[in-house]
């Protein structure tokens, strides 16, 4: 029976009625004069507010379970969802809120919302799930308003071919994951996430290949959300060619509840199976943060820069999963850099938003004197940048540092431990190649045209939001720590790894 | 963890308020400039009104200690720790700051950088608020840098290096090296200076964390394992001495006092923030600070630590005094005495840790940094007045100022008289002779030179005083006062919101003077609490026998005659003008001298020749046959090499969806090998 005061629920009634109710408003209404826009970008922003109003509530007043739990329903009302909930919403919100200038004109923005708020609640409810089936269908819900919503700009070329690559590979990867999910039930007769862990600990030897290759489509199916290379070829084209708002949507919400996907399934699953399969992920996020940062310094549209890197930040994560039964510090790192990701991802697309709405322009060669132009604007995104590239004081350095961090302290368990550090410290470095490139455009150099540029007010307040944020986490980090890691649990038994010396 | 923040808000917001003030101050400047001005000095009040908060805590000898997790990975925590010291020094910080801030809204009227200049006083209370209510060393390190940066902001204010800007006398060179200096050069001198001293301070930090595990003042005394693990490799005595290294930078004292002398390149606010509030006496501070620390590790032979603290002032003490005596600008001979007057404060609370009365020492030190914090910020802010009117730094550009300006020259003379220990009713008799006893008292073997140093400085400071008042108060007046009177400028009194501050101060300094022995019994008897109940450290023996009024008789007829012997000197050559102090330049013998002391001692040449061009010459080297050479012929393979590999990449991203789902397929069947591997 599912408690319906319980977070995941009420999440999903709030956004559930105000993202259907948008659309029939809108067929109500015919009169001219009003924005619509403003109206329901209004309502989504509130809905959202509300639903993360929730979420925070709840958490704080302890009526959630800590850390990761099963239950043998479908959902449970745990930190680790919560952790996630808030990160996600906060990017619908951030997005949502920008909307109200970004979309400003743009073709029906009934529909667009009412798309946003359908897709937090897939995202929301991936956190929160404890069946494969359930998790599924929240994946579904999750995926199919983006392909409607990467491809929104209909007389766009660039934005069709967009939508059309990206639902490809999505089509592709629920296939595999639906073929996954069949496995796991085929070999232990359940779909319960904790049931099926719990069977598979104790799996026939003869089993095994077909555990294995369960996890391999997992992998496959998730990592193609989370950007994982060699499944990250339709990221950059997709991200690029999606509205900027949108592109900020899936680079920084969807990507993060794909890793909530594969930290539910994956990682507790790879447990059970008992495997040496650490080094495969190891080995997939150096591939993965090198790729995505060589890939990214030849690039001249600062959306395709900004796919790229956040590609390369997949890899900077995936550093806490390999690592997650070695270190107690690397699961919190992972989730503390994905919270600090999707601040600092978001508040990159929704410069890129301002600069779209104020000059109509995606290239990097129309940035110069950006910093004159729009000096909020140009200021927000150099943070960003520099909170990416892992730049003290900004949040984005104290989650890098807890991930190398925990690397460097798997070193005696595990002999490549300390190499993820080096190859992300050797990335970080890299990746300033190109984000100092683009501040160097802002700040240094001047454009043909060098006249003030109004920056659009709603983007200014969420820009400035997020510099707060990365800022003042960078200041003071501690908080958003602790929270990652009460939301994850300890794993660290399973390998019998003492408390790093960095302790906790 | 939240709540703990919330019990101890007041401490907080003591170093908050001050930074929350500068952080919005431009925004507010943008819609009303008087505004701007009343909302920073509000600021500075709100501070001080949340530091008087905790005024009864100190009284009844409590305190109040504050911690909030920083970084967990660490273990670091940020704490607020109010003990009676740190309650003592963040009300005097506070008040006299605030002071200052009213003084500038008459000083600073009218600048066109007023937004800067509020920003960076703002920014300056709160780094110094930072270092005072700290309970661990690496946030009085955040504090200590931020004064750092906000002293080399302000002394270098007027960046347009107008001559009227300048410190020294123009043309006047030593060694090659030109001794006058403009704002930004001064404000650039500051700060690598008192780096140097920084850096030894952050060696000093990070070689105790490695020992201890923590920077928290509280966790160290707690656990004292780390200083005989440091004992034991001959680590603890440096590691004190590295740590005072950074006091001797912030503090001006020997070898890395010339920085003091340019600051002057400041207004001359500032000039009084830093010499009487923040900045110098941050050194002094951290000193009190960590000195009872190390005091209770004395079974660890930390007497060597205590031993070079008291050489260092005395050495200072000594040296900066006599360049005093022969300082032309009114500014500079007060700079001169601050440096000289921390020298004893450093020699007080060196001597205390070697004697066996430790509280003495200790509350002689700091009873001079009290009383030297307000008779110094007064004279500042009276030295900003004249300069104010006489639009000249030179005191031979004065004279004569006495019926102009009645006010700043009673306020003056009565912070003076503080200055030069005037005795019985001035501050500045009472603590100095504080200082004298205890090196008297202390039993240390070398008292006896150290205590002489003293009684010479304290003649000599005498002096100085009377000679700055005279030239600037008495005799007629100069021919720069004829020349502006002519030009029709009316050389008259400032106004109500510049002399009001500096009056409350003096007269604060005569009002602890009159009690002064009351006064300094009280402080006594508070840090004998105090460094009893934190630290363990008691009166080990009753004090030497003393006669009236607690005074002992050596020290007090020392400090008796040295202020006679001092105050008459200068009495007859500049006040009386009995004699004319020309008659020094004709004889071979005192020229010579003369020239050294004005020369500086020659320490700014050789610190301009050791420090600067003979570094230059080395990396301009460096930068020919090293840089040039190996480093810009290695970048250009590195670029090309990134350049290609992001092509390659670049190349497989084809956009081409076929090769997109290939790559995705092979990527399942490697992801499975390597699952299986």
């Amino acid at each position: 029976m599912v408690d319906l005061t319980s977070t995941p629920i009420l999440v999903t009634v709030i956004l559930g009625v105000v993202g259907l109710a948008i659309p029939a408003i809108d067929a109500g209404r015919r009169e001219r004069g009003i924005d619509r826009n403003k109206l329901y970008s209004a309502i989504a922003f509130g809905a959202l507010a509300v639903a993360m109003g929730i979420v925070i509530f709840k958490v704080f007043t302890g009526e959630v379970l800590p850390a990761v739990a099963f239950s043998e329903g479908v959902l449970v009302d745990d930190l680790f969802g919560s952790f996630f909930a808030i990160a996600l919403l906060l990017v619908s919100l951030m997005m949502t809120a920008s909307s109200w200038n970004y979309w400003k004109g743009r073709s029906n923005p009934a529909a667009y919302y009412s798309l946003i708020l359908l897709s937090s609640i897939g995202m929301v409810l991936i956190a929160y799930s404890t069946d494969l089936v359930m998790l599924l269908v929240a994946w579904e819900l999750m995926s199919l308003p983006t392909y409607a919503l990467a491809g929104f700009a209909k007389r766009d070329p660039v934005s069709n071919e967009a939508a059309i690559k990206y639902f490809m590979f999505g089509a592709l990867s629920s296939a595999l994951i639906v073929f996954a999910i069949g496995l796991v039930y085929g070999m232990t007769g359940t779909t319960n996430i904790g049931d099926s862990v719990r069977a598979m600990t104790n799996l026939d030897a003869s089993m095994m290949p077909v555990g294995l290759l369960a996890v391999a489509l997992f992998i496959a199916g998730f990592g193609f959300k989370m950007g994982l290379v060699p499944f990250h070829m339709w990221l950059p084209d997709a991200y690029e060619g999606s509205p900027a708002t949108i592109g900020g949507l899936l680079a920084a919400g969807t990507k993060k509840a794909g890793f909530a996907a594969a930290l539910r399934v994956i990682v507790l699953g790879m447990f059970a199976l008992n495997a040496d399969w650490t080094l495969t992920l190891a080995i997939l996020a150096v591939f993965t943060m090198t790729i995505g940062n060589i890939g990214a310094i030849m690039q001249r549209s600062v959306p395709r820069i900004l796919a790229y890197s956040s590609i390369a930040q997949a890899g900077y994560i995936m550093i806490g999963i390999a690592l997650a039964p070695y270190s107690d510090q690397a699961l919190s790192g992972s989730l503390f850099h994905i919270i600090n990701h999707a601040v600092m991802k978001s508040a990159g697309f929704i410069a890129v938003a301002a600069v779209a709405v104020g000059l109509s322009a995606y290239s990097l060669e129309k940035y110069r004197g950006l910093a004159k132009r729009m000096p909020i604007t140009a200021i927000v995104l150099s943070i960003s940048l520099l909170s990416l590239a892992g730049v003290p004081p900004l949040n984005g350095f104290w989650s890098k540092l807890v991930l190398f961090g925990a690397a460097i302290n798997a070193g005696p368990l595990v002999e490549w431990g300390p190499w993820l550090a080096i190859a992300g410290v050797l990335n970080s470095a890299l990746s300033l190649g190109y984000y100092a490139w683009i501040m160097r455009k802002m700040y240094m150099e001047e454009g043909p045209d060098m006249s003030k540029v109004k920056e659009p007010r709603a983007i200014v307040a969420v820009l400035v939001f997020a510099l707060v944020f990365m800022v003042g986490f960078g200041i003071w980090h501690a908080p958003l720590l602790e929270f990652a890691s009460q939301a994850v649990p300890d794993l660290s038994f399973m390998s019998g790894a003492a408390p790093g010396p960095l302790g906790r | 963890m939240v709540t703990e923040f919330f019990d101890a808000i007041n401490v907080w917001l003591i170093w908050i308020l001050p930074f929350a003030g500068a952080a919005i101050i431009p925004a507010i400047a943008k819609g009303s400039k008087s505004a701007r001005n009343y909302i920073a000095v509000g600021f500075a009040l709100a501070s001080a009104a949340s530091a008087a908060t905790l005024i009864p805590t100190a009284l009844a000898g409590h305190e109040v200690h504050s911690q909030v997790s920083w970084i967990s990975a660490l273990d670091l925590k940020a704490g607020v720790l109010a003990d009676p010291l740190a309650i003592i020094m963040t009300n005097l910080v506070a008040w006299i700051s605030f002071l200052i801030m009213v003084y500038s809204l008459g000083y600073m009227h009218g600048d066109r950088d007023l937004t800067r200049y509020w920003f960076f006083m703002l920014f300056f209370i709160g780094s110094m608020q930072l270092i005072v209510i700290s309970d661990n060393l690496l946030m009085v390190f955040f504090g200590w840098e931020g004064v750092g940066l906000a002293s080399y902001a302000l002394i270098g204010f007027w960046y347009h290096d107008r001559k009227k800007d300048y410190v020294g006398v123009e043309g006047h060179r030593a060694g090659g090296i030109a001794m006058w200096t403009a704002p930004t050069h001064a404000g650039m001198k500051a700060f690598l200076m008192t780096k140097a001293g920084d850096v030894m301070m952050l060696a000093g930090m990070f070689l105790i964390f490695a020992y201890a595990g923590t920077f928290g003042f509280k966790e160290l005394l707690a656990d004292q394992g780390w200083a005989q693990a440091m004992a034991a490799e001959n680590l603890l005595v440096p590691a004190a001495v590295l740590l005072f290294g950074g006091a001797v930078g912030k503090s001006a004292q020997f070898p890395l006092n010339e920085w003091l002398l340019e600051a002057m390149t400041g207004p001359t606010s500032v000039s009084a923030l830093i010499h009487a509030a923040t900045m110098v006496k941050a050194g002094v501070f951290l000193v009190a600070r960590i000195g009872p620390l190390f005091f209770a590790l004395s079974a660890l032979n930390t007497g060597q630590f205590f031993e070079v603290v008291a050489w260092t002032g005395a050495i200072t003490a000594f040296l900066l005094a006599t360049q005093a005596l022969v300082s032309p600008e009114i500014k500079k001979v007060l700079a001169y005495s601050t440096g000289s007057q921390i020298g004893y404060m450093m020699m007080a609370l060196g001597i205390a840790g070697i004697s066996l009365n430790y509280v003495d020492g200790y509350t002689a030190g700091f009873f001079h940094l009290m009383s030297h914090a307000m008779f110094k910020a007064s004279l500042f802010m009276g030295a900003g007045a004249v300069l104010h009117t006489v639009h000249s730094r030179f005191m031979t550009d004065m004279g004569g100022l006495k019926k102009y300006m009645p006010k700043t020259y009673m306020f003056m003379l009565l912070a003076a008289l503080s200055l030069a220990g005037a005795p019985l009713f001035t501050s500045g008799f009472w603590s100095k002779d504080a200082i004298f006893a205890a090196v008297l008292e202390s039993g240390y073997s070398q008292a006896m030179p150290l205590f002489i140093m003293a009684v010479v400085v304290a003649v000599m400071t005498a002096f100085y005083t009377f000679r700055m008042i005279g030239m600037t108060f008495f005799g007629g007046k100069s021919k720069h006062v004829e020349k502006i009177e002519h030009e029709g400028h009316h050389v008259h009194e400032v106004g109500a919101v510049m002399w009001v501050p500096f009056g409350i101060l003096a007269v604060a300094t005569i009002i602890v003077g009159v009690s002064g022995f009351l006064f300094e019994e009280q402080l006594h008897h508070l840090f004998e609490e105090y460094l009893g109940e934190s630290f363990g450290i008691h009166e080990a023996a009753p004090a030497t026998e003393r006669v009236f009024l607690n005074l002992n008789p050596v020290a007090a007829a020392a400090s008796f005659g040295a202020f006679g012997v001092g105050a008459a000197l200068g009495y007859v050559f500049y006040i009386a003008r009995k004699a004319d102090p020309a008659a020094i330049g004709r004889n071979i013998v005192t020229r010579g001298i003369w020239t050294f002391l004005y020369n500086r001692w020659y320490l700014n040449t050789a610190l301009y020749w050791g420090g600067v061009i003979g570094p230059m010459a080395i990396y301009r080297f460096i930068w020919r046959y090293f840089e040039s050479t190996i480093i810009d012929g290695i970048n250009p393979a590195f670029q090309g090499a990134m350049t290609y590999m992001s092509r390659w990449v670049k190349g497989s991203q084809t956009g081409i969806t076929q090769t997109y789902l290939f790559v995705f397929g092979a990527g399942i069947l490697i992801v499975v090998m390597l699952l299986l591997l």
